[in-house]
């Protein structure tokens, strides 16, 4: 039976893995070793001729990069400082309100970047300071940044968003639609969290000072050409004046722009992000070419039918099955990033997914399944004991003990669960924007 | 390597403003050629993700020992893929592969591919060789 080749495989894969081998040569290497086993060496050798061009030479996949390089200029020329500003003019007066501006922030920042970890080290630098200065407790602080971080890649532009659309040969525009409105659903979670947090603890969150209206105005105004560059690039890809491949070079050149009109710009700048830019195009490609080995190997084996034939036969129903997978994912996300856990269970969950009756038709059903499994995947970014968010949020905080920053986080990790639940629940919220432009 | 990202950005504007003909062959080609240059600049900086599992900080000979390891199958991988990538532009250039639209030769994108694999046989070396030295004992 093929399949055994398949799990062998996926065995030798976990075990190269926790043994510290880099997941993209670890999947190339377990990819090329199954397809000479099955259809002979010689096979391979003749697909390694061409294989990595025709995976890197794709028009659809080049919005990786020019999206990572937005998000690398925009997270060095200081713009979350504005955005925070702003927010934090609004609602800074209310107890629990700077961690609500954080938030607000992050989602605000979200929207031009697409990397949960850039968003947090960005925020965290302009907001950890303030939260301190207003005596905030360091869990809730630390946890509120841990937490709103995950709206970077939920809030289009999203590079995860981009890697799920192309693992199921789907629609990333329609992704990007999709996923709005579950964003801006987090945002109002979280501050409902904090909101009850602070009920619960008052001084965790003390009140700030209140900010006159013309200065409210004042900040707003300040955002406009950011929130001009979210509107041009997202709202160009909505209403269908720009490919994504088009909306993010007009983003990357947008963020390069603002980064030099706020003299931001100069030569180092510049230098720190095509290179930082670099190395993450290359960590992602690695990726996707391993990932094209293996998927070439389990499709040969028949995995994914026979997974769909498993979950046929196992008696579970549609939502049982969707829940296991989505409790996998969070116990995988205790130790694994979130690029990672995608590209190693889409091809293996989706066609078990796409085999279950959940009512919706196919295209939507591909959309659903990709904003819940978006969500519970940056859910394993703020779960200890590998949340690489609150990793970084705390080394920024600097003295904060690890375990407060996961305390903190733990109120926003439940919002999180309800908000699957909801989005389980109501296909609704996700489907409805892509079915309103479409 | 760099230059080569501010080149896809720039032709992804100037695709913006007037259709060209062909204009997403020329960025898919020109994302491929840069994609390859990214990579060995990438295993130098030791930017591949790496799931840490079971091995705390104060293991260091033991990941170290195990890094090198890794970075040498990578090295020999990437090697192979230079090989057969040689074999792929013979390929190419005979049987005269060009791109639907505008019509550029395939194999115009393969030399740097392959320089590309060699430099990163080269610098998983490197990382390898860096590892084992860095043995605090």
């Amino acid at each position: 039976m093929s399949a055994t080749y398949a799990l062998f495989g996926l065995a030798t894969l976990i075990l190269l893995l926790a043994l510290r081998f880099p997941l993209g040569p670890a999947m190339l290497l377990v990819g090329m070793g199954g397809y000479a086993t099955l259809s002979g060496p010689g096979q391979l050798l003749d697909f390694m001729k061409s294989a990595a061009y025709w995976r890197f030479a794709s028009y659809d996949l080049s919005v990786i990069p020019m999206f990572l390089l937005m998000g690398q200029l925009a997270t060095r020329s200081g713009l979350s400082s504005t955005l925070f500003g702003a927010a934090n003019a609004f609602l800074g007066h209310r107890r629990g309100g700077v961690a609500m501006a954080s938030v607000a922030g992050c989602g605000a920042f979200g929207a031009i970047c697409g990397s949960s970890l850039a968003t947090a080290g960005a925020m965290a630098q302009v907001a950890l300071p303030e939260l301190k200065r207003y005596r905030y407790s360091d869990a809730l602080a630390t946890g509120t940044l841990a937490a709103g971080g995950t709206l970077g890649i939920l809030i289009p532009p999203s590079v995860v968003l981009v890697i799920y659309a192309v693992a199921v040969q789907g629609n990333v525009v329609r992704m990007f639609e999709a996923a709005l409105i579950p964003g801006l659903l987090a945002v109002l979670t979280f501050w409902i969290t904090i909101a009850v947090y602070v009920r619960l603890r008052p001084e965790a969150g003390p009140v700030g000072d209140r900010v006159a209206w013309s200065e409210r105005m004042h900040a707003l105004a300040k955002t406009w050409p950011i929130v001009g560059l979210f509107l041009l690039v997202i709202g160009g890809i909505y209403l269908g004046f720009f490919d994504p491949t088009e909306a993010a070079a007009v983003g990357a050149a947008g963020a390069a722009a603002l980064a030099w009109a706020r003299g931001a710009l100069d030569r180092n700048t510049l230098r720190e992000a095509l290179l930082g830019t670099a190395e993450t195009t290359a960590m992602i490609f690695v990726i996707l070419l391993g990932a094209e080995f293996l998927n070439a190997f389990l499709a040969l084996c028949g995995f994914p039918s026979y997974m769909a034939e498993l979950a046929a036969e196992s008696a579970l129903g549609p939502y049982q099955i969707l829940l296991l997978m989505l409790a996998f994912y969070l116990v995988l996300g205790c130790f694994m990033d979130s690029l990672a856990m995608i590209f190693l269970t889409v091809p293996i969950f989706w066609p078990i997914a796409a085999s279950l009756d959940f009512g919706l038709p196919p295209a939507d059903l591909q959309i659903w399944f990709g904003v819940i499994t978006l969500v519970v995947v940056e859910l394993g970014l703020i779960t200890p004991p590998v949340g690489m968010n609150v990793l970084i949020i705390n080394k920024s905080a600097g003295g904060v003990p690890l375990r407060d920053t996961f305390i903190g986080t733990l109120p926003f990790v439940l919002a999180e669960v309800i908000r699957v639940l909801l989005l389980v629940a109501f296909p609704g919220i996700i489907l409805f924007l892509p079915g309103l432009l479409s | 390597m760099t230059a080569g990202l501010v080149v896809v950005s720039i032709i992804g504007r100037v695709v913006l403003g007037r259709p060209v003909a062909g204009d997403f062959e020329i960025v898919a080609i020109c994302t491929a050629i840069c994609i390859f240059l990214c990579l060995p600049y990438c295993q130098l900086q030791r930017g591949n993700v790496v799931v840490n599992l079971f091995f705390r900080d104060q293991d260091r000979r033991v990941t170290r020992l195990l890094d090198a390891l890794a970075a040498c199958v990578y090295a020999l991988i990437a090697f192979v893929f230079a090989w057969r990538m040689t074999l792929g532009v013979m390929d190419a250039v005979r049987d005269g592969d060009i791109s639907m639209i505008i019509g550029i030769p395939l194999w115009w994108a393969y030399p740097p591919a392959i320089a590309s694999f060699v430099l990163l046989a080269a610098s998983c070396l490197t990382t390898a060789i860096g590892d084992l030295k860095d043995d605090p004992r």
